[in-house]
């Protein structure tokens, strides 16, 4: 079984919203506790650089954060690598929140525990891909392979950075042809200025 | 989950994709929304705005009795259908003896589609035929260009776009108007396709483009003449195709000669090489795709714009070709019938061009417009020039609107009447990209006091005494008998897949066959001069109010009103979901014209020509051309701006559209 994690291609996504309102129909967050967002990059479109938008939820982790601050063991990486969350023994302390680099485990005020992209586990166990997934219209968001998890690392996006050594189950994939190369090579211009 | 039902039924919004959709209701609630896999042009997917119905259907928001307005103006009362229809049958019938039956408009727009809507004739031509609208605000001018050059308006099917090698997008932004289009474009793409775009917005779509022109709103005209000739100087034309398949093509080329590179630079402001090198690469790649989108023809040129662009498929070859062609809009799935009507009585009917709404309502005379009923539109924010358009309407003794929510236009109605969503009443659902026919099956019961508006129709016919048998029996045999002659199984058929009615092929036009005036591709059309007046072969002209025009000394910016990926025109804003994810209304400009104004980003500015002003957020936009200024159009809530105070109501060449592009303003700092 590949390990669960996402691929995005950043040359497909339009950052069209479909994948955060797939996830908010299958799990019924509300506007103040997103489980997936689209995060964009350069939508001024300033010179030089590319403008991406980065549809994001929780990575699953090899080492996650999140569950190292636990004080509960509320957190379990399972065998497939989908990093759930126990609502039931959450202690709503949000350690996990001030841990996880990546804003992805968000505190309900409601319920008073946290809550956190759960890879759609039910669907995953039943055949089916995760919502999101299934809803993305342009193909931009896809189930991580083992030849993506080998072939690339996240870091191979200037600017994303994994402060706390997680190891992210994410990876941007660059689908062949030219046009990822040519952004990238505009960021790292940006960057280098 | 068990209990669960699924079923199949498609978006009926005004917008290229027109997805199949498989709903699932558990405990006679929607809980999913998914694409349809069996449309291969959807393929499985829908967009925000098909899964945000899941919020919208039971949004606390929505209208679910009859209101009527309070006496003191303020606020409304919600009624019963009763008291409702009462009292608008009171008023109709108050008008049409006082006035006639022209003291009536009756205006349907585009907000939910479906075969159905033919059933409000029942009623209106039986009241005698009330003052009317024609044409529409959207895209009648390319249609009608399309028409006179190809004689239809038919494309290939959507996904041979991924066999395309060179794809031009022209006016076109699919990334957020036809999503499911840009991931075929990204297939071809990624198969080693080039992709091209001329707009002079930067957006997601230009994002993945090869080449980007940028050409100043208005003069793209001139760009395609331009491009016919350096074709021509290049060698690139196919002569052995037009040969048997064309009328008009030498004159064409000798006008398209006056447009030299040189020339035609200074007109778009878009450099000699560009222009050389995009021509080149289209003429020299096969199979070339052109796909032309909206926004090239909201202007007075729009027509004419619109023959010069679409003759470029032709001139290259590139017609009945596999990932090739010309795309702009497929009508292959609307042969269907109209149900016989009752006859209009023996008077002319009344109407105006659609564009001119409030002007027509303001001076229409001998009977002047006293009640108006809207079903399916929101004018007061679409329509260009709000100001006259308010003006007409709170002048009406009478003005319903039928609508799912508190819209700007029924927040001025004496009666505003629940209308049904998508999901309460099964009908027929045709597209103008894909060639599907779709039936939108019945999902739910309406909720509260909602009825489907054939029940209100068939109830005022009642209370006129009106014939109504058009609505007894079953809805569903209504349908059949819309369906071509002898296709009437093809329902059954439906509620399990998408069909294409008979005679309509993958790849259009791969006969050869034109059924044009000529029978062949009209380069040089008299049906065009016939018509509408303009010259038989395409021409270009600067624009009356346009970036080279006098009135561009006072109001130099051109003002570009968008369409978004988040909302249909006014409709989906308000919602939650969507609020999630979408982006506020802000005036892009470029860094360098904000800056010779002394705006800087997030600084409130006016905008202002002589029909009015608005003021609104600054967002610098690096990508955008400079002399243009860009607001997302549509309003939906409160805080949106009112962008259509500023439009004019302009009539395009052809066909009666509207000309929302064609709009100088100046912006200044509050
Ligand atoms: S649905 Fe796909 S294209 Fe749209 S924002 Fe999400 S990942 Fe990007
Ligand atoms: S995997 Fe499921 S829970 Fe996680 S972001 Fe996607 S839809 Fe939401
Ligand atoms: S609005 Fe358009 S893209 Fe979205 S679901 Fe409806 S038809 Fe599909």
């Amino acid at each position: 079984m590949s390990r669960a994690g996402f691929i995005l291609d950043l040359d497909r996504c339009v950052g069209c919203g479909a994948c955060v309102l797939a996830c908010r129909m299958e799990k019924g967050w509300s506007d103040e506790t997103p489980w997936r967002r689209i995060v964009p990059f350069n939508l001024d479109r300033v010179p030089g650089g590319p403008t991406w938008h980065f549809s994001v939820a929780c990575h699953h982790c090899e080492d996650p954060a999140c569950l190292r601050a636990c004080p509960s063991g509320a957190y379990e990486r399972r065998a497939d690598g989908i990093v759930v969350l126990d609502g039931e023994r959450c202690l709503g302390c949000r350690y996990c929140e001030m841990a996880c680099p990546f804003g992805a485990p968000v505190f309900d005020e409601r319920s008073g525990i946290m809550m956190k992209c759960d890879f759609c586990h039910e669907r995953v166990d039943n055949g089916h891909s995760p919502a999101c997934i299934a809803a993305c219209p342009v193909g931009a968001l896809i189930r991580l392979t083992d030849e993506d998890l080998e072939a690339t690392s996240p870091a191979s996006i200037p600017g994303f950075i994994d402060p706390a050594g997680c190891r992210p189950s994410l990876r941007f994939r660059e689908p062949g042809g030219n046009l990822r190369e040519k952004r990238l090579e505009q960021l790292r211009k940006v960057l280098e200025q | 989950m068990e209990g669960d039902r699924v079923i199949r039924t498609v978006c009926p919004r005004n917008c290229y994709c027109t997805c199949g959709m498989l709903v699932t209701v558990r405990e006679g609630r929607i809980v999913s929304i998914e694409g349809d896999p069996l449309n291969p042009a959807t393929d499985g997917g829908v967009c925000l705005k098909g899964l945000s119905y899941v919020e919208r259907i039971s949004s606390p928001d929505r209208i679910l009795t009859p209101l009527r307005r309070r006496l003191d103006g303020e606020g409304f009362d919600q009624i019963g259908w009763e008291e409702a229809l009462d009292g608008i049958t009171a008023g109709l019938k108050e008008l049409r003896e006082r006035h006639g039956p022209q003291a009536a408009l009756f205006y349907e727009g585009s907000g939910n589609h479906g075969a159905l809507s033919s059933l409000a004739e029942v009623f209106w031509n039986q009241y005698g035929g009330p003052t009317r609208a024609h044409g529409d605000l959207c895209w009648p001018a390319g249609l009608e260009a399309s028409r006179l050059t190809y004689g239809d308006n038919l494309h290939n099917h959507p996904v041979l776009t991924r066999e395309s090698r060179f794809i031009l997008l022209w006016g076109h932004n699919p990334a957020e108007t036809n999503v499911h289009q840009m991931r075929l474009i990204l297939d071809a793409r990624q198969q080693g396709a080039s992709l091209a775009v001329i707009d002079p917005r930067s957006t997601d779509t230009t994002d993945a483009a090869d080449i980007h022109l940028q050409p100043r709103p208005g003069t793209d005209g001139a760009l395609a003449l331009g491009i016919a000739a350096i074709l021509e100087a290049e060698g690139l034309i196919d002569r052995s195709f037009l040969e048997s398949t064309a009328v008009g093509v030498d004159p064409y080329l000798e006008r398209a000669r006056a447009f030299t590179p040189g020339r035609v630079a200074e007109i778009t402001g878009v450099g000699v090489d560009e222009i050389r090198a995009l021509a080149i690469r289209y003429g020299e790649t096969r199979p070339a795709l052109l796909i032309a989108g909206f926004g090239l023809q909201r202007h007075h040129q729009a027509g004419q714009t619109m023959r010069a662009v679409a003759l470029l498929p032709a001139l290259t070859g590139n017609i009945g070709v596999r990932g090739g062609g010309w795309q702009y809009a497929n009508l292959a799935s609307h042969g269907l019938r109209p149900p016989p009507l009752p006859p209009v009585p023996d008077r002319e009917t009344r109407s105006f061009p659609t564009s001119r709404l409030g002007a027509a309502l303001l001076e229409l005379d001998d009977p002047p417009v006293r009640g108006a009923w809207f079903e399916k539109a929101n004018p007061v924010s679409q329509h260009p020039r709000t100001d006259r358009v308010r003006e007409a309407l709170s002048r009406l003794d009478l003005l319903v609107v039928v609508d799912q929510f508190l819209t700007d236009t029924a927040r001025m109605a004496h009666y505003v009447l629940p209308a049904k969503t998508l999901f309460e009443e099964e009908d027929l659902v045709t597209a103008y990209w894909h060639p599907y026919l779709q039936l939108r099956q019945k999902v739910l019961d309406p909720p509260g006091e909602v009825r489907p508006e054939t029940e209100i129709w068939r109830d005022l016919c009642g209370r006129f005494g009106f014939d109504t048998h058009w609505f007894d029996g079953d809805r569903r045999e209504l349908l059949r008998a819309m369906l071509p002659e002898g296709e009437g199984n093809l329902l059954e058929r439906m509620e399990s897949e998408p069909v294409v009615l008979k005679g309509t092929g993958e790849v259009a036009w791969s006969n050869r066959t034109f059924p044009t005036r000529s029978g062949k591709i009209e380069f040089r059309s008299e049906e065009a001069a016939e018509l509408w007046g303009v010259d038989p072969l395409p021409s270009w002209e600067p624009l009356d109010e346009g970036s080279a025009s006098t009135a561009a000394e006072l109001w130099p910016l051109q003002l570009l009103t968008c369409k978004t990926r988040e909302r249909i025109h006014s409709q989906f804003g308000n919602l939650d979901w969507i609020r999630g994810v979408d982006r506020p209304r802000r005036l892009d400009i470029n860094p360098a014209d904000a800056r010779s104004r002394g705006l800087a980003d997030g600084d409130r500015a006016v905008v202002w020509n002589d029909r009015g002003r608005v003021v609104i957020e600054v967002h610098l936009d690096h990508g955008l051309r400079e002399g243009v200024v860009h607001v997302i159009e549509g309003r939906c809530r409160e805080d949106d701006p009112w962008l259509n105070l500023l439009t004019d109501d302009g009539i395009t060449d052809m066909n009666h559209g509207a000309t929302f592009y064609e709009c100088l303003v100046e912006v200044g700092r509050v």
